[in-house]
């Protein structure tokens, strides 16, 4: 039942007016300052270009490989966290032994600030002194390149992400079994059908929502990166490992390149808008099915 | 609820299930352990190559602590501070004006034109323009300008029967959850140039307590909004209802009794926008420089200072790691009664 009553607006305002001011005001800012050639250093006056940084931007290499990088490192990284997820939610659900020591140690990681986990993955991964080079070295690979080489760095910032969020998945998923009907399974059982066939028949159709949903916030979350990469690599070597918002970091903040850096970001949030849509027009085909 | 999808697994596959999750357990683990006992280490502890076990491998000290104390590698203990202070205020803020809106949209009915918006959003980007380009205000002096009437305007705007779609409650609650998709790097930067600009006009806000506080709260309210939303929606009706009957006000309906019934709930937000304050990167790098700096700024920073210095850099990670370890196991508690069952729906 939904009330009508003056005093709504009070309730509402304050966090409506926050967010305008603090995230509308500066979109309206940087929108206006991406068609400007505008520099700090060395001082350049405003200068009114329309689309032309967004066309010296879409012709820079160094661009188009942030770009790609970035959507290797959230395309691979969410992939393993979603089926490793999934799997362990699974296991935990089904009451495997010891379920209840687990739950605490494996959410832990996603409470922990990315920057502090890269640092201490540097360690881990260092070449001579960490622990899984001693590890490695057993079966004779010894002081291999982990961060400086980089196809094995972008290997090490995807196995961070992925140590640091599958927890999150594994809490939603296994938030979302919980809530599952136990009388289909009875009835799949009576009819003798293998743990095998009850996944793909029941849970997994069952889960398709919340699978998307859950998906979907860490590929949008994915293509934000920075810190992990900022720490780990700083987005070397070279520009191998180089994500989208440490590119606009270091034009926008290094070179305080002003109107190249809004262009950039606004054609930021476009991929973002562009990959969102995409993704749930590809889904909803298949969750609409079930309704 | 047991044993869902293993059921027909012979003991053997429960064996395996069971290693494999025990194996992600230790991979979980493993760097956590690691970084404490490479806190407690000494110098040579660390060059000798990986060691494990205190006390047999290598003996503990408790230097690393002392000189991050007294100041050696940074201002850790006012970085503590900084952190702490921002980080309990905005989540506080957050939570209060973010459980007040999850409210409004869940009890009351909203209506506004999808006109008003754009006419919001035009009079804004035009006023902008206007003030800045005709009349030779600074950009922010016509930002400022610009944004209540556009404001005013769009509010007496929804009164009028605009042509176009009548968006509603559910349509709200997706803008306020959707500023949360926006890369951050859009909003940090041009963040960074308003404040810098306000700041040349007296007032401070770049490196500044006002400054970051807001700029974390406008962040948080959308995981706030979104997951209070869920937990007002539980609170039953007709407690609600009872107390209409007796002509008790709306804010006393949800101070005296909503709030108090979803305080589980109020407290879980809290911790987990704290834990999102503590942990946040991005708009700290850019800004705050010296007074304001939070904590994974100045561990960012450990890294270049020190390259191999890892009982330093150990005992740094640490320190901003611990709080959340604390809170991570208070939040599991809260977790097991099911707690976030609605947010994900």
């Amino acid at each position: 039942m939904m009330r009508n009553d003056p005093i709504k607006h009070v309730f509402i305002w304050p966090a409506v007016l926050v967010v305008l001011a603090i995230s509308i005001f500066p979109l309206i800012y940087s929108l206006t300052t991406s068609f400007l050639s505008y520099r700090l250093i060395p001082p350049i006056p405003p200068r009114v270009v329309w689309l032309g940084n967004y066309a010296t931007l879409l012709q820079e290499p160094r661009f188009w490989n942030a770009l790609f990088t970035t959507t290797l490192i959230a395309l691979i990284a969410v992939g393993l966290q979603y089926a490793i997820g999934f799997g362990v939610a699974l296991a935990l659900n089904a009451r495997v032994p010891g379920e209840r020591l687990f739950r605490v140690a494996l959410l832990l990681p996603m409470l922990l600030a990315p920057v502090a986990v890269a640092l201490v993955a540097r360690m881990i991964f260092n070449p001579t002194m960490g622990p899984l080079n001693q590890f490695l070295s057993k079966f004779g690979l010894v002081n291999l390149p982990f961060l400086t080489n980089g196809h094995w760095a972008l290997a090490c910032i995807i196995a961070v992400e992925v140590w640091q969020w599958t927890p999150f998945i594994i809490l939603m998923m296994l938030a979302g079994l919980q809530t599952l009907p136990e009388d289909v399974y009875e009835a799949a059982e009576l009819e003798n059908a293998s743990a095998w066939q009850q996944f793909w028949g029941i849970t997994f159709p069952m889960m398709l929502p919340i699978s998307a949903a859950v998906v979907f916030i860490r590929l949008i979350e994915s293509y934000k990166i920075m810190d992990t990469v900022f720490v780990m690599t700083g987005g070397g070597p070279g520009v191998d490992t180089e994500t989208l918002t440490l590119f606009a970091y270091q034009e926008g903040f290094k070179k305080f390149n002003l109107g190249y850096t809004s262009a950039l970001s606004f054609l930021f949030l476009i991929a973002i808008t562009i990959i969102g849509v995409t993704y749930v027009a590809l889904l909803r085909p298949h969750l609409e099915k079930r309704r | 609820m047991s044993g869902q999808g293993l059921t027909g697994l012979s003991p053997w596959s429960r064996r395996l299930v069971a290693a494999g999750v025990l194996v992600w357990c230790l991979i979980t683990v493993f760097p956590l352990y690691w970084v404490v006992v490479t806190a407690f280490k000494t110098p040579p502890g660390v060059v000798g190559g990986p060691t494990y076990l205190p006390f047999i491998d290598f003996t503990p000290t408790l230097q690393p602590f002392i000189d991050l104390y007294q100041g050696i590698r940074g201002e850790f203990f006012r970085t503590f501070l900084n952190s702490t202070i921002v980080g309990l205020s905005a989540a506080a803020i957050a939570t209060a004006i973010g459980a007040m809106a999850a409210y409004a949209l869940v009890r009351f009915e909203f209506k506004v034109r999808f006109g008003a918006g754009l006419v919001f959003f035009l009079l804004a980007l035009g006023g902008y323009l206007l003030f800045n380009t005709t009349f030779g205000f600074t950009r922010p002096q016509a930002l400022l300008l610009a944004f209540p009437i556009a404001l005013i305007v769009a509010v007496a705007a929804n009164r009028l029967p605009l042509p176009g779609p009548i968006l509603g409650n559910e349509d709200i609650l997706f803008w306020f959850v959707s500023q949360r998709m926006f890369p951050p790097i859009v909003t940090a930067f041009a963040l960074y140039l308003l404040y810098s600009e306000i700041g040349r006009l007296g007032f401070q806000l770049i490196d500044s307590f006002i400054g970051l506080t807001l700029c974390y709260v406008a962040f948080s309210l959308p995981i706030v909004v979104w997951l209070m939303r869920d937990f007002f929606e539980a609170v039953p009706i007709e407690v609600e209802e009872a107390a209409m009957v007796d002509n008790v006000p709306s804010w006393r309906i949800f101070f005296g009794i909503v709030v108090p019934m979803s305080m589980n709930g109020l407290l879980a937000t809290f911790m987990i926008t704290l834990a999102f304050v503590w942990n946040e990167f991005l708009f700290a790098l850019f800004l705050t420089n010296s007074r304001w700096q939070t904590l994974p700024i100045l561990v960012a920073g450990q890294n270049s200072q020190r390259g191999d210095e890892w009982w330093a850099i150990s005992a740094a990670a640490l320190v901003a790691i611990v709080p959340m370890m604390i809170m991570a196991g208070l939040l599991s508690r809260m977790m097991r009664s099911g707690l976030l069952l609605g947010a994900i729906k």
